[in-house]
């Protein structure tokens, strides 16, 4: 440990508190999480004002990325996993996979290198706004009670069974899924921030300890490969969260099980 | 390296969220959703169901083409068809009619030819028939002149002959 002693690595609380920069001690402390978000908000939004705005036939350039993101969700996400009739939720998914895309992506981003969806502030809130949603389109479409007993009681079971599968459904239905969702993006994310932080504490530690600097090339070789491997885990989380949502919701619209 | 990870004395929890980051990302998620089904998303959409509808445009349209054209190159081989059977047609019609104009020629020459040669044996034999007359008129004058000249000259026979051959010879008839 002697040799790595020298090394300062933070402890984990350090890497995730931000000071506020705004309304410091209110209920409404804007830090760089916020920031983060809001960003990615705003990117996502210029993307699509910008690509709307001089919409063509012909698409060029920007106008080019999105409608092939539009494509992407709508016929890998929502065609796939909620059929025809869910095409009305298409923008709201495509607002979800970008905000979550970039909300990852400034894991990577030089100088902030940091994923908003790695605090819990972040996932929690996205996963309770899928979960009330899902909820609330079942309750729309099926009515509350029929709802319910869609969701809590498969069909083709014998009756004596229902006791123990129930409480299961309901279990998985309404409670894991929100926690699985916002813990899985969250835990992803972190991990990925960790990784990147750790080698690159190690590279700039042996960067700058000369006579282990023939060691570098080791970790910073890992740095590079976690950071392009952290771009594409970044897509898939943000992937991944707006499928379930979609099949959640899709699930809730259909009503079978 | 008390706090190394998940320090334990340490007031914050990583794990835990904060309320002011909670605020801050339900109000930008929030606000992009709104903004983008309001603002940013129904451009996108437009275009993108304009070309849609476009493309499907021009594939019927060059459907309906393929197929307008198709049913114009059937009309016109029909047609060509027709041409060609009212060519082979008047062709062998024509040909019919040569025939026919030809053999009616050719009766109407032999026909001809016929009555030529009727006509002209017809005045053969009248020319025969006169110029027989006429040398019948001549040789009974020839002979009565020739009777009366061996009447006006009471000769013996010896000094008739060189007479007749003179005669003759003058008649043109004798002498060979």
């Amino acid at each position: 440990m002697h040799l790595l002693g020298s090394i300062n690595f933070p402890p984990i609380g350090e890497l995730l508190n931000w000071k506020a920069i705004l309304f410091s001690g209110s209920a409404f402390s804007l830090n760089k999480i916020g920031l983060i978000t809001l960003a990615a908000a705003l990117i996502t939004f210029a993307m699509f004002g910008l690509a709307g705005r001089k919409a063509k036939l012909v698409p060029t350039g920007l106008q080019n990325v999105v409608e092939y993101a539009v494509d992407f969700v709508t016929n890998l996400i929502v065609l796939d996993a909620m059929g025809p009739e869910g095409i009305v939720w298409v923008p709201w998914l495509v607002g979800m996979f970008f905000f979550i895309l970039f909300s990852n992506l400034f894991e990577v981003i030089p100088f902030i290198q940091m994923p908003a969806t790695a605090r819990t502030s972040v996932t929690i809130p996205l996963a309770l706004i899928s979960y009330i949603t899902f909820v609330a389109v079942g309750i729309k479409k099926q009515g509350l009670g029929r709802y319910f007993k869609s969701s809590l009681v498969p069909k083709g079971v014998p009756v004596a069974l229902l006791p123990l599968l129930i409480p299961l459904e309901f279990l998985s239905t309404f409670i894991v899924r929100p926690f699985a969702l916002a813990i899985r993006l969250c835990g992803n994310m972190l991990a990925g921030h960790l990784l990147l932080v750790t080698f690159a504490i190690l590279s700039e530690a042996l960067f700058v300890k000369s006579l282990l600097l023939i060691a570098l090339p080791l970790p910073f070789a890992m740095l590079v490969v976690v950071t392009g491997y952290e771009i594409f885990v970044s897509a898939l989380q943000a992937f991944i969260f707006t499928t379930l949502t979609a099949v959640y919701i899709g699930e809730a619209m259909a009503g079978d099980h | 390296m008390d706090n190394f990870i998940f320090g334990a004395n340490q007031a914050f929890n990583p794990i835990l969220p904060a309320t002011g980051e909670i605020i801050w990302s339900v109000v930008s998620f929030a606000l992009l959703l709104f903004l983008l089904g309001k603002f940013a998303f129904p451009p996108v959409k437009k275009i993108m169901a304009e070309r849609t509808a476009k493309i499907r445009n021009d594939i019927e349209g060059a459907e309906k083409a393929r197929l307008e054209a198709e049913r114009v190159l059937a009309e016109y081989r029909t047609q060509l068809e027709e041409a060609r059977k009212e060519a082979n047609r008047l062709v062998e019609e024509a040909r019919k009619t040569a025939g026919l104009v030809r053999e009616e020629l050719l009766a109407k020459a032999h026909e001809e030819a016929a009555e030529i040669k009727r006509r002209a044996e017809e005045s053969l034999q009248i020319e025969k028939e006169r110029a027989m007359s006429e040398l019948r008129a001549s040789v009974g004058d020839l002979a009565v002149e020739l009777a009366s000249r061996i009447i006006a000259y009471e000769v013996d026979r010896r000094s008739v002959d060189p007479l007749v051959e003179q005669f003759l010879a003058e008649s043109g008839v004798g002498s060979k």
